[in-house]
């Protein structure tokens, strides 16, 4: 059977025109995927975790679920980890566990856009749809990103050869222009590379911004670019109809931090004194963006949420992950769609390793390795159905295209049978 | 130590992509992100061939690598993808944002003559021990 139209749940593109062809209950064939999609579609069901296991011996699901009630009923203060790669309604109920154990809960965005969500609270955003940007943008600046090898297909869907509306003749049609601390293949296809010194983001953004606004820098070069490129970037980005910033974690991840994103939105406010640009940040995992919706319309916050008085409070700094382990403050989590003992820096990693872990995982990943509980789960937009939302913020709905195997449930559901574990106890 | 400073970058790829959805466990992902790229002009001056591995090395840890070359690398700047590797070697501190810093790092590269490149049970084992 083939299936049309199906939404690819790897990046935060959402790429929703995947053709996926069914035999017998398995995936035999995908059109229109990029290489990473395909890896998904075709190799879901390589290295997945076989059985619920508890202290590493296969355990049946309810003596997986009961250790894990055990577990979170009997930490002072539980971790809830991870949303980033499951469906909204899964995000839902780890947000409803984390308030229900007073623990504390963090998505992925704490290491990847977490900064730029710091940055946008204080100063606001100007943004718009992927389809928006598709049928009007005539400048394109990726800055610190690299769609070629994180976004496959975002320079041909949304950004730099699609054919749109107000832009028919498509890549003739825009202008591209990458800055970035290194040569990539986004930057190779552009038509200019500007290559800032690292760490030296937030000195040209604030170059430009003070050039746009007129200010005569009497500097010769600013992070290694020199001012006449500067300004001859400032004229070429007033003069755009249509101009777009897509910026990723070289602006996140390095000295900074959200003061880069800071800077990056005070270019894009100056601009709008000209002409119209936006930003809009890379986001990584499918639905991350989905994880700080829902945690935000929950709880009234993103991501760093602490429900230990019994109401939420947000402190990124304080309540992320990160800083939570490496301080050792956690004493339990409760890991899903996601793994960070791969991700997360060493010091933090360790302090993984010292709590009890209950890890919900399709495959088998240094976190689920250090896991006391590891329960298998659905893949989803595969193996089961739900919503996730674009790096734009537009909520598309995932597909189920076979049943996971016999015993395996979704996120949501696993994760509400730990939930209803723990009102039971709190019953009693 | 015959060993050159660099700014150390994090990243992703196309390959740990492709490599993570066959599994962490599998070679695609492991090879994927077990290699740290320099440019050739490093690779020399380090006297780097064949199969010797890199150490990595920061303020904060090191660890053994493979090694690749990238032309599109400036003198001084590696690359390290993603993942348990590269994780070795940077510190957890946020400075308040909840962001360690992934990208910019000082880190000394230099031959790793013979060490070994540590496998994914291997870290994932040392990560245990931390806790004893």
């Amino acid at each position: 059977m083939k299936h049309e139209d199906v939404v690819c749940p790897f990046c935060g593109c959402l790429c929703d025109d995947l053709e996926v062809t069914v035999e017998d209950g398995h995936i035999v064939g995908v059109k229109n995927a990029c290489g990473i999609s395909r890896s998904k579609f075709m190799s879901h069901g390589l290295n997945r975790v076989s059985a619920p296991t508890v202290e590493g011996k296969e355990a049946s699901l309810e003596e997986a679920v009961r250790e894990s009630v055990g577990i979170l009923s009997g930490a002072r203060r539980p971790l809830v980890y991870g949303l980033s790669s499951t469906e909204c309604g899964a995000i839902s109920k780890a947000v409803e566990l984390a308030e229900a154990t007073g623990g504390v809960l963090d998505n992925t965005s704490s290491v990847c856009h977490g900064p730029t969500i710091l940055a946008l609270q204080q100063v606001g955003e100007s943004k718009a749809t992927l389809g928006e940007i598709r049928n009007r943008a005539d400048l394109i600046i990726f800055w610190g990103s690299n769609p070629t090898e994180a976004h496959l297909r975002h320079i041909t869907r949304y950004s730099g050869t699609a054919k749109g509306m107000y832009v028919p003749e498509g890549r003739k049609g825009r202008r591209i222009i990458v800055v970035d601390v290194r040569e990539t293949g986004t930057s190779k296809m552009a038509d200019q590379f500007i290559k800032v010194e690292p760490n030296g983001d937030f000195e040209l953004l604030e170059a430009l911004r003070a050039t746009v606004r007129g200010v005569a820098l009497r500097a010769e070069a600013v992070a290694g670019v020199p001012m006449d490129q500067v300004r001859a970037l400032a004229e070429v980005m007033k003069g755009a109809r249509f101009g777009v910033v897509f910026f990723g974690l070289g602006l996140t991840q390095s000295e900074g931090r959200h003061m880069n994103i800071d800077a990056a939105v005070g270019l894009v406010a100056e601009l709008n004194r000209h002409t119209k640009f936006l930003l809009t940040p890379m986001r990584g995992h499918y639905n991350v963006a989905g994880a700080n919706a829902v945690t935000t319309w929950q709880t009234g916050y993103p991501y760093a949420v602490d429900f230990s008085r019994g109401y939420p409070r947000y402190n990124p700094g304080e309540y992320t992950s990160v800083d939570m382990l490496a301080r050792g403050e956690a004493d339990a989590a409760l890991v899903l769609a996601s793994d960070p003992a791969s991700t997360f820096p060493v010091d933090a990693a360790r302090g993984l390793a010292k709590i009890p872990v209950i890890t919900l995982e399709q495959k088998i990943t240094p976190t689920s390795m250090l896991s006391r509980v590891v329960i298998p789960v659905a893949t989803a937009g595969i193996e089961a159905e739900g919503t996730a939302y674009r790096m734009d913020g537009v909520p598309i709905r995932l597909r189920k295209l076979v049943e996971p195997t016999e015993g395996v449930h979704s996120d949501e559901e696993v994760l509400g049978m730990i939930l209803e574990g723990l009102k039971g106890g709190a019953e009693k | 130590m015959n060993g050159i400073e660099v700014t150390l970058i994090s990243g992703r790829t196309a390959r740990q992509g492709i490599g993570l959805e066959e599994g962490k466990t599998s070679q695609g992902y492991i090879k994927s992100v077990n290699e740290v790229s320099l440019c050739p002009e490093d690779a020399a001056s380090l006297g780097l061939s064949g199969d010797e591995p890199v150490t990595v090395a920061t303020e904060h840890g090191s660890v053994v690598a493979h090694w690749r070359v990238d032309k599109g690398l400036a003198r001084g700047t590696a690359f390290f993808p993603y993942g348990p590797w590269a994780n070795q070697v940077y510190a957890s501190s946020t400075d308040g944002t909840g962001m360690p810093q992934f990208k910019g790092i000082r880190a000394t590269l230099s031959p790793a003559a013979g060490g070994k490149v540590p496998s994914l049970q291997e870290i994932v084992e040392s990560m245990r021990r931390a806790e004893h």
